[in-house]
């Protein structure tokens, strides 16, 4: 008979997982067990990018070729030992209790709700207002793709270098690129936001045709589109190592710079393999949390920006 | 008799066909109203300045494209009047092509044309010509101020208009992932045997078959509320009490279950 509900036990936390066989990801044949798994085995890299975060979901209850929907307030329905983050909402409710996810338990239990996509704010819960690292988000226009924004993160990896900051770089999973700036010094969203722009906004003027922060998709045709927007108490942005809703399961997988250079000179195909699951497994089995310094280096942010 | 929603005549050559136009499909969606759920009384929408939070009544706004993060240009509706399509009555017939070279994807909307005073002789003539030249007609029409591209073809007694999309509105399939290319070959075995399924379940075209069965099932939720019946949403159910099993074994069993599933339909 086939079980549709089984009790397990995490951590010391008992919770009922359903449906494992379910087939998440049909063109993989990639199940929902596959996915708990992906997120038991992950769970020592990616949990200390998500403790103290609030959590936004994005589930997939019938799998990635079936609508998907945002889930800011964390389900009624949870464990008594989900944590959650209460985050004062301009929206329609006052106040939103978002998910914490600072245990295995708790991220084994968000998997087992098809949560498949985990996307973050760039503050925590405590401190909502002081961004631990700024974000440049960078989306291709087609016929613009993978290499396009690899050129782009390079590009955007000199000019912080050029005002003495270190950035990571990773993959969101999809098709673009994200470069992180870690900061982890007292900042605020204003600060950040005018450094992500300031250098936008010089890579766009160098090169206009390459690069556009302009972000209306029909204005962006051939170019990569540098977001900075996002460096904002409310935004969210995918989760390092969270896996993406896309056809075949991938990870938001952080690389490393020597890969984007890789990239940058010789294109995606089957580049695009290495942000699979069980390869991005591998990678962490055989080199650790390569993102870990963006949790950790401090780089304060020096005077204004020009 | 529905109201037609437009007038105008087609015009090809030197013939010009007096048409009414009429839709030819619509939407069943159920809409339902937004109701205050304390006192059941309707909800406004009310348009509000997010600056100033005073209501902003329609004079006082524009149109805005956002053209980077925080940054609009503002267009009027002047502006836009100046450059919309000249405001012709007509469906200018451009040329005849075979309907099969039109891909569905790029139907939008169909429409019914339905004869007007004085039309019927040469209504009757267009229909018929292009039935049995088997060509459909592409033309363009300016409806609510826009332009749209159309196919024009002969549907048994009536003429359907057809809006479709322009080209560069139909997405590129370069920009799909993952499509199996050139190197996957099935065998001509595995073809064979595929094309006989098919063969089984080959079947006339009849759409009355199908039913949306959730649309019926809301409607007889409310014609059941309606009569006065509580309708109490399932509970969700209760896991029994087993003992608890190890996440891991959990995980590993299930995977194993799956592979063998998947091998045993391969």
């Amino acid at each position: 008979m086939r079980r549709r509900s089984i009790v397990v036990a995490v951590d010391g936390r008992e919770l009922e997982l359903t449906n494992l066989e379910k087939v998440l990801y049909p063109r993989a044949g990639f199940t929902k067990a596959e996915v708990i798994d992906y997120y038991r085995r992950v769970a020592a890299v990616m949990l200390p990018h998500l403790r103290g975060r609030p959590v936004t979901l994005k589930r997939w209850p019938d799998g990635v070729e079936a609508p998907a929907f945002f889930e800011k307030q964390c389900p009624r329905h949870r464990p008594p030992w989900v944590r959650v983050a209460p985050v004062a909402s301009s929206g329609k409710r006052p106040v939103v209790e978002y998910c914490r996810i600072d245990d295995l338990p708790a991220l084994v239990w968000v998997a087992n709700l098809a949560a498949l996509e985990l996307h973050v704010t760039l503050g925590t819960a405590d401190a909502p207002d002081t961004p631990r690292a700024a974000v440049f988000d960078l989306d291709p226009g087609p016929p613009a793709g993978l290499r396009e924004c690899a050129v782009t993160a390079l590009r955007i990896r000199s000019a912080l270098e050029r005002r003495g900051l270190q950035a990571f770089a990773k993959a969101s999973g999809k098709s673009g690129l994200h470069v992180y700036v870690p900061i982890n010094a007292p900042a605020t969203f204003e600060e950040t936001r005018a450094l992500a722009r300031g250098v936008a906004r010089e890579l766009e003027a160098e090169t206009p045709q390459a690069v556009t922060t302009v972000m209306r998709k029909e204005l962006r045709e051939g170019k990569v589109f540098v977001d900075w927007s996002q460096n904002h108490a409310r935004k969210t942005t995918i989760a390092v190592y969270s896996l993406r809703g896309t056809a075949e399961p991938r990870a938001s997988t952080p690389l490393r710079w020597d890969e984007v250079e890789e990239l940058a000179a010789s294109g995606p195909e089957r580049w695009i393999e290495r942000l699979r699951a069980e390869r991005v497994l591998e990678r962490v089995e055989r080199e650790g949390d390569i993102f870990a310094p963006v949790l950790e280096l401090r780089q304060p942010l020096a005077s204004p920006q020009q | 008799m529905a109201r037609a929603i437009w007038t105008g005549t087609i015009s090809f050559g030197l013939v010009n066909v007096p048409v009414k136009m009429y839709t030819a499909t619509r939407s069943k969606d159920i809409r339902f109203n937004q109701l205050h759920v304390r006192d059941g009384s309707r909800i406004q929408v009310r348009r509000f300045c997010a600056a100033e939070g005073i209501e902003v009544p329609p004079e006082e706004i524009v149109r805005g494209y956002e053209i980077r993060p925080g940054e609009y240009v503002t267009v009027t509706e002047d502006e836009l009047a100046a450059l919309a399509p000249e405001l012709t009555e007509g469906i200018e017939i451009q040329e005849f092509i075979e309907l099969r070279e039109i891909d569905p994807v790029y139907f939008e909307h169909s429409y019914y044309l339905v004869p007007d005073k004085g039309g019927q002789k040469a209504y009757a003539l267009l229909r018929q010509a292009m039935e049995q030249a088997k060509r459909v007609a592409l033309g363009r029409v300016v409806m609510r101020g826009r332009e749209y591209l159309t196919a024009i073809r002969a549907a048994g007694p009536v003429l359907v208009m057809s809006t479709l999309y322009y080209a560069d509105e139909v997405v590129s399939v370069a920009e799909l992932e993952g499509l199996p290319g050139e190197t996957v070959q099935a065998t001509e075995r595995e073809v064979a045997m595929a094309q006989q399924l098919i063969e089984a379940l080959a079947a006339p075209f009849e759409p009355e078959k199908y039913r949306d069965e959730y649309r019926e099932a809301v409607l007889q939720l409310i014609e059941e509320k309606a009569a006065g019946k509580t309708v109490v949403p399932m509970a969700p159910k209760r896991a029994e009490a087993a003992p608890p099993v190890d996440l891991v074994k959990a995980l590993e069993e299930s995977i194993a279950l799956a592979k063998e599933r998947a091998k045993r339909t391969a």
